[in-house]
């Protein structure tokens, strides 16, 4: 009785193991930007912000001026790098803001 | 309007042809993405961005006994630097009409760079100011009738400032062409060309949703009189003023831009052809 316990503990760490990377942190930043006006120009974030590395999606909401970057799990996107990506887009970064889903 | 020496039964051309590649180069302007249809706008694209433009183009003028219809299909590459540099290239190929003479083939290229020096931003909100360096260069057949290419290497330098919001936009604009001496000794009127307009987006959609700006553009155009071997000829020359209603449509990263220019008022030189409309559609890629 004791064996078949130790047995099903051990099998159940693994589960809980094996389950950690679903359960992994998924960073998502929120990019103020200022300047954003049309579509046609928030491409050019789509595009710069796109190809930093270990971002997942780009999401934009021109209305709020919003750039919503997810990355990779456990990755993570620097202010730098963001204020880079959207100054080479041909706009300011306003605000810089960290959450994890 | 001045007087001028006129020695008409002398000239290789006319100054019908001369007025006709007046037109043909005052239409040679690249228009950009985020702009008005007619009117140069201040936005450059992104650091490493790219556009290609697939432009149609149909001008009429008549007057004076004569007409001309000319259309031009013209393919323009422009490339973002940096944020605030693009540079870009067109090419045409052209189709006129001059008084029963047909000819077609490649037009002059264009070759142009834009500096936005100016840029400021706000939330939902963008200003700039840039400048334009711009030369037409005479890849166009100058030996056909009637031309078209002008035989001679032009130079533009433009001014701009605009405006781009979420409901509202405006341009204003002034460009000076400086123009040199082509084949026959002809050397077209050097121009000023100042731009004011007006844009609003009825709907404001979402990123990716279908967006459209509609756009009201005042054209003013003064062009001096064109010389042949340095004698200025009578005929050529003037002022015109169009109002230009124009729409500006994208889905994505593809854009159509149309408009046409209807001639408000004119002051044009002597007795010579005056425009009767210019018609613009484009079809943009971005990537």
């Amino acid at each position: 009785m004791v064996a078949l316990l130790k047995r099903m503990s051990f099998i159940s760490l693994l589960a809980i193991v094996g389950a950690m990377p679903v359960f992994a942190a998924t960073p998502v930043y929120k990019l103020h930007v200022d300047g954003l006006a049309c579509p046609f120009c928030a491409y050019g974030v789509e595009k710069q912000v796109g190809k930093l590395a270990n971002v997942q999606s780009v999401d934009i909401e021109i209305d709020q001026g919003l750039v919503t970057v997810t990355m990779e799990p456990d990755k993570t996107l620097s202010e730098a790098d963001a204020k880079q990506a959207v100054s080479d887009a041909g706009f300011t970064l306003r605000k810089f803001e960290k959450s994890t889903n | 309007m001045s007087i001028v020496i006129t020695r008409r039964t002398t000239y290789p051309c006319s100054p019908t042809l001369a007025w006709s590649i007046g037109l043909m180069l005052g239409l040679t302007q690249i228009a950009q993405a985020h702009e008005p249809i007619f009117t140069p706008g201040a936005h450059v694209h992104s650091k490493g961005g790219h556009e290609l433009t697939l432009q149609y183009g149909r001008d009429r003028s008549s007057g004076a006994g004569e007409a001309e219809t000319k259309q031009e299909f013209s393919l323009e590459y422009e490339y973002g630097i940096t944020a605030n540099w693009t540079i870009k290239a067109e090419a045409p190929l052209v189709d006129r009409k001059v008084n029963g003479n047909q000819s077609s083939g490649l037009g002059d290229l264009t070759l142009g760079t834009k500096y936005r020096f100016i840029r400021k931003d706000l939330p939902g909100q963008q200003f700039s100011t840039a400048l334009l360096l711009q030369a037409k260069l005479p890849a166009g057949g100058d030996s056909k009738n009637p031309r078209l290419g002008s035989g001679s290497t032009d130079i533009v330098v433009g001014l701009f400032h605009g405006l781009e919001s979420r409901r509202w936009y405006y341009n204003v604009a002034a460009r000076y062409r400086r123009n040199a001496q082509g084949s026959g000794g002809l050397r077209k009127g050097d121009k000023v060309l100042l731009d004011l307009v007006g844009g609003v987006r009825p709907v404001l959609t979402k990123y990716k949703e279908p967006d459209t700006v509609l756009f009201l553009e005042l054209n003013w155009e003064d062009a001096q009189h064109d010389s042949l071997n340095g004698v200025n000829l009578a005929n050529t020359g003037g002022s015109e003023l169009f109002i230009s209603p124009g729409v500006f449509w994208t889905v994505g990263v593809y854009a159509i831009t149309a408009g046409v220019q209807i001639p408000l008022a004119e002051r044009l030189n002597g007795s010579q052809p005056s425009s009767d409309y210019r018609f613009k559609l484009t079809a943009k890629y971005e990537f």
